[in-house]
């Protein structure tokens, strides 16, 4: 999984594989250092195994919802709509158990199609109305939230208990040698996958052009629109799965649930390498980004650390993150 | 070659040294134990070896202040330590299951929780019961038996008690409106369908709106209080409205700016729930006619008791009520209401 930046054939091989491990690197160790930290200044518990298993179950849905930014923001774009979706997936699954007793399965592809269908109707516009990611996700954010609410009847919908919830749930002791929830799998899986399509498909060679320069990728004849609807409706369908990893925690369909969770989701993004101008990010690093939000978030907690705390610390890393790889971008042009 | 590669290094030294700088301000002896406030109290021994994480619904609403403040009391007094640790998204029911789950992980003695959501909190309590870390639920309900006790108002019978003063201050007839809370909360759902309940009783009057809701901030509910009044105003400037009741004290304060600004105040019956400084000084000048008051000091104080007297092997009630009480401008300057209206939170928090 070190697929990263955009391709630059200039550069001598060497010097390439260098940066390009620097690039997977700085995050990493960014993690690593941070955890280290609570692992010395938290409570023994931290560090434990049982909360390793905590953290990586607490990251899924950002994890998997980063999937999908990771696509987009490398495309260029951006889709604010994440947290709308995410809650709308919970309401069908939710539903789709509910009122039509449909099997688990089911329901939770139900649910991923509904975020897919939202994504795909962002792209639409985005690429026939020619309007800008930000408005129109902005839109869709208030607009996805609201089909969420209807659905829900303003209220959340309980679901029949099903296998769906055991997705992220806390490892049973005969299941341990699993180290992790099938979720949590789920989402390394597809991660691989996606590292994958963006290294060695053409889909992935396009995304990175587009997002570099989108004139010259329509020159060389990209089909930018066809790309662009691809990706973002690919985009809804991880935040649908975001949505079905929210659901397994909640038990239930809220359509109130994860307000703001696009910030967050776009900030593992981008502590992972990605950036608002597009042509750049990796799939590895917008995971090690979301675990990096998580460490801090469970290392404030367990030391009883006030919530004020926990906001500074994370926006200061998010911001040095940032810095540095501004800085880094620097020193490889000159 | 070397160059560009050196920089980013020396930049990610720095990075990691700057991070352990910044957070080595706790004092160094914090490797030998677990750093939580430091709100021990020995006098009784007995308690001092149990740390109870206490969660709330949220921390900036003052109604959390004062359980705060009563959890903390109780502390003092029994000598265990508490961890208060509310979600950093206020209302939002992930970032509480992660707190259950984290403190669950931190090996706690006990776990104090209101929970957000009766059903979505179900899974981390049952996996924090079977880890051996009883849960103690207070405020809200959960529909679970995983718990020790239940230590909340009755919100039913508070939302009922408003009901029957609306009913009584109206004569039996007009119209009256409720803006609801939030979706999906248990305890103000309760409170809405107490105050339904005498209202339906009373006959005469008309419910012409029950169906907006106020949403979690100050903000948004004086948005939707705002958003209520406009079809009721008439074209000679009156409201024809007679009676208003809120569920919870972020409603009530929205409603009461919404009337305000309309200089609605004080020519509509208008009853709360929960106090604040703000209100109190409402009432005092005629804009509200009465509140129902909760005891949340009360409820932090016998949530952590609760859960000590659990530990020690000592059998609890499965349902304790905290009580609810109804303050109008009347009874409001007497002492036992005075301490349910002005919660004297800052005595224990140190504020």
């Amino acid at each position: 999984m070190s697929e990263q930046g955009t391709p630059r054939p200039e550069h001598s091989g060497l010097r390439h594989t260098l940066l390009a491990w620097l690039n997977v690197l700085g995050p990493m160790a960014g993690l690593l250092a941070i955890y280290a930290l609570f692992a010395l200044i938290g409570p023994p518990s931290f560090s434990s195994t049982g909360n390793l298993e905590t953290i990586a179950r607490q990251t899924a849905i950002v994890g998997a919802a980063a999937l999908g930014m990771t696509l987009i923001m490398i495309l260029g774009g951006i889709d604010l709509s994440v947290g709308s979706v995410v809650a709308l997936t919970t309401v069908v699954i939710a539903w789709l158990l509910q009122h039509l007793q449909a099997p688990p399965t089911l329901a939770a592809l139900g649910g991923i199609a509904a975020g897919a269908a939202a994504g795909l109707v962002s792209g639409l516009v985005i690429t026939r109305l020619k309007v800008v990611p930000f408005i129109v996700t902005l839109g869709m954010m208030l607009v996805v939230r609201g089909v969420a609410k209807a659905i829900a009847h303003e209220q959340k919908i309980d679901a029949p208990l099903s296998s769906l919830q055991s997705l992220l749930a806390s490892l049973p002791p005969e299941k341990r040698l699993m180290l992790v929830p099938s979720g949590v799998w789920l989402v390394i899986a597809l991660a691989l996958l996606v590292a994958g399509l963006l290294k060695y498909t053409r889909l992935g060679r396009h995304i990175f052009a587009i997002g570099s320069n989108e004139a010259t990728a329509r020159l060389v004849g990209i089909p930018v629109n066809a790309v662009k609807l691809l990706t973002y409706t690919l985009g809804g369908a991880f935040f649908g799965l975001g949505g079905l990893m929210l659901f397994s925690r909640l038990t239930v369909g809220d359509p109130t649930a994860a307000v703001g969770l696009e910030l967050d989701v776009i900030a593992a993004v981008v502590i992972g390498g990605g950036s608002l101008a597009g042509g750049e990010g990796s799939v590895f690093g917008s995971i090690v980004g979301a675990l990096i939000m998580s460490v801090i978030r469970s290392g404030c907690s367990q030391m009883g650390l006030d919530n004020w705390v926990q906001e500074l610390v994370t926006g200061i890393v998010i911001v040095v993150a940032v810095a540095l790889d501004r800085l880094r971008h620097r020193t490889n042009t000159q | 070659m070397i160059r560009p590669v050196c920089l980013p290094m020396a930049v990610l030294v720095a990075l990691v040294c700057l991070c352990s700088c910044a957070r080595q301000a706790p004092p160094p002896d914090t490797t030998q134990g677990p750093p939580v406030e430091q709100e021990i109290a020995g006098e009784h021994a007995g308690a001092g070896q149990y740390t109870l994480a206490v969660i709330p619904k949220g921390t900036t609403h003052e109604f959390w202040k004062s359980v705060h403040a009563g959890a903390v009391k109780a502390a003092r007094e029994l000598g265990c330590e508490i961890i208060w640790k509310g979600p950093l998204k206020e209302d939002d029911r992930d970032e509480q299951i992660k707190i259950v789950e984290d403190m669950t992980s931190r090996g706690v003695s006990g776990i104090v929780l209101a929970p957000l959501d009766d059903t979505a909190l179900r899974m981390p309590v049952k996996a924090a019961t079977e880890k051996g870390v009883p849960v103690v639920i207070i405020d809200s309900g959960l529909q679970s038996e995983d718990y020790v006790s239940f230590v909340a108002t009755d919100n039913r019978n508070g939302g009922k008690i408003a009901g029957e003063r609306m009913a009584e201050l109206l004569g039996g007839k007009g119209k009256v409106a409720m803006l609801r809370y939030a979706e999906g909360s248990a305890s103000t759902t309760e409170r809405e369908a107490g105050f339904l309940e005498a209202i339906e009783a009373a006959e005469g009057i008309e419910v012409v709106s029950s169906n907006q809701y106020g949403g979690a901030t100050t903000e948004s509910a004086y948005k939707a209080a705002e958003n209520m009044l406009a079809p009721l105003k008439g074209s000679d400037g009156t409201l024809s409205l007679d009676g208003i009741f809120c569920p919870n004290e972020s409603t009530t304060f929205g409603m009461l700016r919404a009337l305000q600004d309309a200089r609605f105040a004080g020519t509509v019956k208008f009853i709360g729930f929960d106090s604040s400084e703000k209100l109190v000084q409402a009432m005092r000048d005629g804009e509200l006619d009465a509140l129902v008051l909760q005891d949340p000091l009360n409820m932090g104080y016998l949530g952590v008791k609760t859960m000590v007297e659990h530990l020690q092997g000592r059998s609890v009630e499965k349902r304790i009520s905290t009580g609810e009480t109804l303050v109008t401008p009347q009874n409001m300057d007497e002492p036992d209401m005075q301490a349910l209206l002005m919660p004297d939170f800052k005595r224990w928090l140190g504020e």
